[in-house]
């Protein structure tokens, strides 16, 4: 739900969502085809300057959670590779932690840290789209696309069913509350079954009464749009390739220029 | 008066049931009139309302629709919810868009009009609904009464032939409940067939000219409600209430050995006929547009400043929003039991309503009370 307003009271909300989606897939394809470790860093950058501005500087704490635990699995996957490096290279710390080798090399420091990188330049650039396009506007691209009318109506339709069934089973879960219906762990189990079924059980309802519903408001098949979000000019792809070759050449411009193992050598003491 | 619909005999039950919703079904609605569906729960009012709009077809029986029966294809279809608008109970089982104005426009735009022509409408509903600020807003963001808005925009904006309003102030608040019986009033103004179905029996009351009563999926009384009343037992049969006005009127009446006729229905009309009134306030009733109101207010209220105020309909309501109006809501009512009060007021109106006016100061002629009534057009 706070995703959602999120996207509607973000500051690049009116701007072309196939766009946006084309700049954020340039600048991740750029990010993983570079191996100068600037290159990620930089699109990372965008990303955070692009949802800085998107969201005002007023990212919800449940957001920042979430960006948060992405993080910290990166760190976790970036630490496993630079912990596995390749036995014939020599070692920057070698060790053994229980029945696990630890053999971290140069390489594997220095790679490790690339796909940090690229890892969280990627969720910055989706989330910096994710924070400043609703799904209908995301839909409605989709359909300029001639996607399929089948897969962007069930787009619109399961957007705007889940959040009332979800609505539903909160209410339902509430009115639980107000019967004691978490007064203990089987219980509170016993509840959010109920709710569940429940919701369920309504959502064929609601089916059936909005199909009556559709017929009554002359539905032929097809969802018109009645204000279409704008769409993509010549300058976003200008903008979009002039960057990503941009950024490109700077990849191969300075690959080998920022050795990571060696800026961390001095703190651990390790002879790169 | 022609019919606009009429059902005979129609029989519906829904499928893998044995239980008839419309057992033998006969029913006329004149057309441009006010009609009432009243009933119990579970009696097929709404079963009876999509049976008037195709969705459902009867299993036996036929429903005309401007004399003929209607065809259950999908251009017969087409062309009657091209003029047959339905608000539903729930909102939510009729909101399918994501944004407030996508969803008011979806109807219009399904009748293949074109954008400039659907923005004016959409405009327009979202305007008599109060909704204009919300225009751009997701649904999910709104409240249960601003989706029941959105929903009656929806239906707004289909600029029908025939409104069908199930419940439409379940769920309301009371100025809203008014507001949305003001937009009944002028659709009927503007010549549309208006149908209503309510639990509300003390606020249809004021309004309706024909009342159906649904008992067992058959129509139990069709015509001016009184005769309907009159009869205890076969309201408490049917699963209804008597309105307070009608209870009032039937024991006051009996306690004072007065005539029971002329019924009144309005506060207005009950004041009149046992208020003691002899002399009428002033009301002047000074019609507006949304553009012109607020001069004509300024012009007005110069020489009237002890005149009590009143709006009534939305564009007036809306450009007057920063005027100091005493009655906002139920106006015209109010104003006119003013003046038989022996009190002075004035009447702000969207111009529509005109004949509303007159058809009030007819009422209570009829009832013996002469209005004092200035009309500024």
């Amino acid at each position: 739900m706070e995703m959602d307003e999120l996207a509607y009271s973000s500051r690049m909300v009116d701007w072309a969502p196939l766009g946006k989606l084309f700049l954020v897939l340039a600048l991740l394809i750029v990010g993983l085809i570079t191996d100068s470790i600037l290159v990620p860093m930089l699109t990372f950058s965008i990303g955070m300057i692009l949802m800085a501005y998107s969201t005002n500087l007023k990212v919800p704490t449940l957001l920042l959670l979430a960006i948060g635990e992405a993080v910290l699995i990166m760190v976790l996957g970036s630490g496993m590779i630079s912990i596995l490096g390749d036995h014939s290279q020599p070692a920057l710390w070698e060790d053994t932690l229980l029945w696990f080798n630890i053999y971290m090399t140069e390489q594997s420091f220095n790679q490790a840290w690339l796909i940090f990188f690229r890892a969280i330049a990627g969720v910055t650039l989706m989330l910096s789209f994710a924070c400043s396009t609703p799904i209908p506007y995301l839909s409605f691209a989709f359909k300029s696309l001639h996607c399929p009318n089948e897969i962007t109506e069930l787009i619109v339709l399961i957007y705007r069913y889940a959040f009332l069934l979800l609505e539903r089973f909160l209410v339902m879960i509430d009115a639980a509350q107000c019967r004691l219906g978490y007064n203990g762990p089987m219980t509170a189990m016993r509840s959010y079954g109920g709710a569940m079924a429940g919701t369920f059980i309504f959502s064929m309802e609601l089916a059936e009464k909005s199909e009556a519903a559709l017929a009554c408001r002359n539905y032929d098949g097809t969802f018109p749009i009645f204000r279409e979000p704008q769409k993509m000019s010549i300058l976003w792809v200008i903008i979009a390739l002039g960057l990503a070759v941009g950024l490109y050449y700077v990849g191969e411009y300075t690959a080998g220029w920022v050795n990571m193992a060696k800026l961390f050598a001095p703190l651990f003491g390790w002879d790169v | 008066m022609s019919e606009i619909f009429r059902m005979e005999n129609v029989t519906f039950a829904h499928p893998n049931t044995s239980r008839n919703v419309l057992n033998d079904m006969s029913l006329s609605i004149e057309q441009g009139s006010r009609n009432a569906i009243l009933g119990a729960n579970g009696a097929g009012k709404t079963t009876l309302f999509y049976a008037l709009t195709g969705v459902y077809k009867p299993q036996s029986g036929t429903v005309y629709n401007n004399g003929e029966p209607i065809e259950y294809t999908k251009d017969g279809l087409r062309k009657l919810r091209s003029d047959v608008a339905v608000i539903l109970q729930n909102p939510d089982e009729q909101i399918f868009c994501s944004l407030v104005e996508e969803d008011i426009a979806f109807g219009p735009l399904n009748l293949g009009l074109d954008k400039e022509e659907v923005a004016v409408r959409v405009a327009k509903a979202l305007r008599d609904v109060r909704m204009t600020p919300y225009a751009r807003r997701p649904l999910q963001q709104l409240s249960g009464g601003q989706r029941k808005r959105v929903a009656i925009a929806g239906a707004l904006a289909m600029n029908p032939k025939v409104m069908i309003m199930d419940e439409p102030t379940a769920g309301l608040d009371p100025q809203a409940s008014m507001e949305v019986m003001e937009l009944a009033e002028k659709l009927h103004l503007q010549g549309v067939t208006v149908l209503i179905s309510t639990h509300d029996i003390d606020l249809v009351y004021k309004w309706v000219d024909n009342s159906h009563i649904i008992y067992g999926g058959r129509i139990e009384y069709s015509g001016p409600v009184e005769e309907f009343y009159s009869d205890p037992e076969r309201v408490y049969r049917c699963g209804l209430l008597t309105p307070s006005v009608f209870n009032m009127n039937r024991d006051i009446t009996k306690i004072d050995g007065l005539n029971v006729t002329p019924y009144p229905r309005n506060c207005c009309e009950f004041t009149a006929k046992f208020g003691n009134s002899k002399k009428s306030g002033k009301l002047i009733c000074v019609a507006g547009e949304e553009e012109t109101v607020a001069g004509k207010y300024e012009e007005t209220m110069k020489d009237l400043s002890g005149y009590t105020t009143g709006v009534y309909g939305s564009d007036v309501r809306h450009a007057l929003l920063d005027k100091n109006i005493d009655f906002q809501f139920d106006a015209m009512d109010l104003c006119f039991t003013h003046a038989v009060e022996g009190k002075d007021s004035v009447l702000f109106y969207d111009s529509i309503y005109l004949p509303t006016i007159k058809e009030q100061v007819d009422k209570l002629k009829a009832i013996g009370f002469d209005v004092d009534l200035e009309v500024v057009e």
